[in-house]
């Protein structure tokens, strides 16, 4: 107990001389021992000593971090070919002309303190101390390996566009501009993370976010006080509402323009350099369900698939649960011939059902994590091996019954049907849950836990916007969008709980006008007139 | 009070849920034979006239809970004293559902349960639901309430389907007269379940769109009330009047009747999610009015702080309030009904409303 306050005392200590922050020396030699020395003369921070006319000069950065052609062709060969200046003027004043006339690159800026110069060094830019002044020039040369811009791996879709979401944040947020050319669009940067000074943008659509639920996002990420911040899922982490639940109260995504479709409605997009993962606030329960291509696809259709979605989840939460609640509780449910079948199969089956499908499920569960971890090479192994331990050794054993196979393979395929991963990784939690309780209640204690969870569920809440809206509470406006898709013409509302700002996505008038008299009836049409030729 | 706000639909599905809690489990008015579905009809008709009786309380105290605005009626100690009654009223009825659920479910499903066991099962979700307060209470209604329509649709089809139906065993009508009918609503219909919503009166000040409070409460009585018939309806011309008045629980056997394309049968416990919302629901409404009028009388500052021993209170109410089935459902829907029914949920409220209009009179007639 002691020491810990000890500890935090001396924290607060650091944090108080670090606010005085140092100078950047003026004599250049200084200068660069300091850097050398702070960097623990590490290799890959590059120092090249210069002279720009008579004036000596240096420009740091660090390996790998920068693109070379920049730092070569816009910025040591100008300055190296920098002629001198009419008159000779202290450092202090020639710097900034020479940072006008000679640097040939989009985005400089001068600064003094020490602390910031060496931040732009390890972060990727290039910085450029002169002799004999403080200031030093920050050019933004951010480049080296990085990987393309490709198809989103964890939300592939038909139809739509198909890139996703890299890991540098400037990309991301230029593939998120190129699908919105409007000025509303703002983006804040903040660093988060004490020692990895993690570069996280908050992007919206001023006009159409909620004041409160990005005032909410900024106090909460300026809240976060951690080492470091490596993916989107430390701050996703963080910033929830509820960290004891089993439900995502955020969503990621991989996608731009899933992203765009959400600053649309009013949300707050969160981008964490790193990660291709971006996320998304307020969330709510059905967005877990849709998936960008409902939109791309006709309204029917897209209606009847998010069913079926609401369908596998479910099946993937109760699957076995029913099955263990017919089989040892409510066997007078099952119709009879079936009851024979399943009765028949089970009756060499020396364990009880529930026991039975624990075994199946925990056998699926590590052949599913197996499949993940392992190198790919032998990845066809893990299918060989889980086909012949799950569907034929282990019944031909006698160890489970056929049907037992069946329920564990379709839950497992409901598992990867739900187009979010997070939400399906819930059910995957919660089907143990209910296992347990049709094991020892039946149905009752199936409906029990089921009803428990949709209390949870209303009790949840995403940056004060309840989870289940617009469900409970029910708005009648946005009920359109949710496990079923009305056409795009009747969807003219934003989420009115947080995309009140600007309720009307649409107007009137945009319908295809029905009075019209259309195909063979019409005149001009019959008449040749419009004729391709 | 608590600080919650709860929105207009909210209040329509809690009402409407609540009536069919448990009024849907047990032969209801069937002393009124193949009428019982009019002599419910008539039981909502007078749940309305109640509804007038609440309604015109609330409009002089619109910001009190029924709890604060007795004490301003018939002065502070008796106020609280009435208040008091009121309360363990609630919890009379919290325990009797819970017992009507729990009996039926021993019944029917799990005979070697101990009945203890089943009730503590619900009294535990309903714990758990109630620390979050009334706002997640209407918001797992109205989820509920659609599941609700599902499966009672669903059950309407595969009944109509399954050619059960026969209306001539509501035939003839009045066969006994119209007394018999109106016997059974002043004994029965009036009180449970039209009367029960007097508990609504502690839900009212929540509202936050008051002027849509009797529009609300009309519709979703009316609902609920044709609802209820038409499953009297339905129970009687599969069962037969004679089968329903001797079964416990009418419409469970209605719907193990359904047998369709011998592969769907037994359904009752697909059916039973929905009495466990009928009566988690009903359960719940009880037991948070109780607590918050508690808490409201006794000054509590943390209502959540009473859920746990007022749970168990409940519980163990629910096992020791009547030594049989029979027993529980007679004390019910004959005894209860009149000795405290009629005056808990008419008598007093009548008088108080009086007294309230003299007392208002006075008091509005000065500045106005």
């Amino acid at each position: 107990m002691k020491s810990f306050f000890k500890r935090r005392k001396t924290a607060v200590r650091a944090k108080q001389s670090s606010g005085s922050e140092d100078l950047i020396p003026s004599s250049l030699s200084a200068n660069l021992d300091t850097i050398r020395q702070k960097t623990g003369y590490s290799p890959d921070i590059i120092i090249r000593t210069l002279s720009i006319g008579h004036y000596k000069a240096a420009v740091v950065y660090t390996d790998g971090l920068i693109d070379s052609v920049p730092i070569q062709e816009s910025l040591l060969e100008p300055l190296l070919k920098h002629e001198a200046l009419p008159k000779p003027l202290p450092p202090d004043e020639a710097l900034p002309i020479i940072a006008r006339q000679s640097i040939a690159l989009g985005s400089i800026q001068f600064t003094k303190k020490y602390e910031e110069a060496i931040l732009a060094v390890v972060g990727g830019d290039a910085v450029l101390f002169m002799d004999g002044t403080s200031t030093a020039v920050i050019t933004d040369v951010k480049g080296g390996e990085r990987r393309s811009i490709q198809e989103a791996s964890t939300q592939v879709s038909v139809r739509g566009p198909k890139e996703g979401f890299t890991e540098s944040m400037a990309t991301n947020i230029a593939l998120i501009r190129r699908m919105i050319h409007n000025p509303n669009v703002w983006v804040e940067t903040m660093k988060v993370g004490k020692q990895t000074k993690t570069d996280v943008a908050v992007m919206y659509i001023n006009g159409l976010v909620s004041e409160e639920v990005l005032g909410e996002v900024r106090r909460r990420l300026k809240k976060i006080n951690m080492d470091g911040v490596l993916e989107s899922g430390y701050v996703e982490q963080l910033i929830e509402d509820e960290t004891f639940t089993p439900f995502p109260t955020i969503i990621n995504t991989e996608r731009p323009d899933i992203v765009t479709a959400n600053l649309l409605e009013g949300r707050v997009a969160i981008i964490v350099n790193g990660t291709p993962f971006v996320l998304l606030a307020p969330a709510v329960f059905v967005q877990f369900f849709q998936s960008a291509e409902d939109y791309y696809s006709r309204f029917d259709i897209a209606t009847a698939i998010r069913m079926l979605r609401v369908l596998v989840f479910l099946i993937s939460l109760i699957g076995p649960a029913v099955y263990i609640a017919a089989t040892t509780f409510h066997q007078e449910m099952i119709p009879t011939g079936l009851l024979i079948i399943v009765a028949a199969q089970r009756d060499n089956v020396p364990f009880p059902a529930f026991v039975e499908a624990l075994i199946m499920e925990i056998t699926f569960e590590i052949l599913r994590e197996a499949g993940v971890r392992m190198p790919k090479a032998i990845g066809s192994t893990v299918s060989i091996v889980g086909a012949l331990v799950i569907g034929q050794a282990a019944v031909q054993a006698g160890i489970v019954s056929p049907a037992m196979v069946i329920i564990v393979s379709i839950t497992a395929i409901t598992s990867f049907a739900t187009p979010s991963y997070s939400i399906a990784m819930s059910a995957r939690l919660l089907r143990f849950l209910f296992m347990g309780a049709a094991a020892s209640f039946g149905f009752y204690g199936v409906a029990l836990i089921f009803m428990a969870m949709i209390v949870h569920l209303c009790s949840l809440r995403s940056f004060g916007v309840p989870y289940m809206s617009p469900l409970a509470p029910f708005i009648a406006k946005n009920v359109g969008d949710t496990f079923i898709r009305l056409p795009l013409l009747f969807s003219k509302n934003r989420p009115r709980l947080f995309g009140h700002s600007n309720p009307t996505r649409s107007e009137r008038g945009q319908e295809y006008d029905h009075s019209v008299p259309k195909g063979m009836v019409n005149k001009k049409t019959v008449e040749g007139e419009t004729n391709e030729t | 009070m608590e600080k919650a706000k709860i929105s207009a639909f909210q209040l329509f599905v809690m009402i409407a849920l609540f009536e069919f809690g448990s009024a849907i489990l047990i032969p209801l008015a069937i002393g009124a034979k193949q009428d019982a579905w009019l002599s419910i009809v008539m039981g909502m008709v007078g749940g309305f006239l109640l509804f007038f009786i609440y309604y015109r309380l609330y409009l002089y105290y619109p910001d009190m809970l029924p709890t604060g605005y007795v004490q301003k009626i018939i002065g502070r100690i008796p106020g609280k004293m009435l208040a008091f009654l009121y309360m363990i009223y609630f919890i009379y009825l919290a325990s009797r559902d819970l017992r009507d659920f729990g009996a039926m479910l021993v019944t029917s499903t799990y005979p070697d349960s101990p009945l203890f066991v089943v009730n503590a099962l619900l009294m535990l979700l309903v714990i758990y639901t109630l620390r979050f307060g009334i706002e997640v209470l209407a918001r797992t209604g109205e989820l509920l309430f659609f599941l609700f329509l599902l499966i009672t649709v669903s059950a309407l089809v595969l009944i109509s389907s399954s050619g059960l139906i026969d209306f001539r065993q509501l035939q003839p009508v009045l066969e006994n007269g119209f007394y018999a009918v109106f016997k059974t609503v002043y004994m029965e219909t009036l009180y449970v379940p039209f009367g029960e919503a007097i508990v609504f009166t502690m839900i009212f000040p929540y509202l936050n769109e008051r002027k849509k409070l009797k529009r609300v409460y009309i519709s979703a009585m009316t609902l609920s009330g044709l609802s209820l018939a038409f499953a009297m309806i339905i129970n009687v011309s599969v069962l037969g009047v004679d089968l329903t008045s001797r079964s416990q629980f009418p419409i469970l056997s209605t719907i193990q009747m359904i047998e369709l394309a011998e592969f769907l049968e037994r359904l009752d416990v697909y059916f039973l999610l929905v009495l466990i919302i009928g009566i988690f629901f009903k359960l719940s409404l009880y037991f948070y009015v109780a607590a918050s009028g508690i808490a409201d009388l006794f000054q509590v500052k943390e209502p959540s702080q009473l859920i746990y021993p007022m749970g168990i209170i409940i519980l163990l109410s629910s096992i020791s309030i009547a030594g049989s089935y029979a027993e529980h459902i007679e004390e019910g829907l004959k005894l209860a009904t009149i000795y405290v029914q009629l005056p808990v949920q008419v008598v007093i409220p009548a008088v108080l409303l009086i007294i309230a209009f003299f007392k208002n009179k006075k008091t509005k007639a000065l500045p106005a």
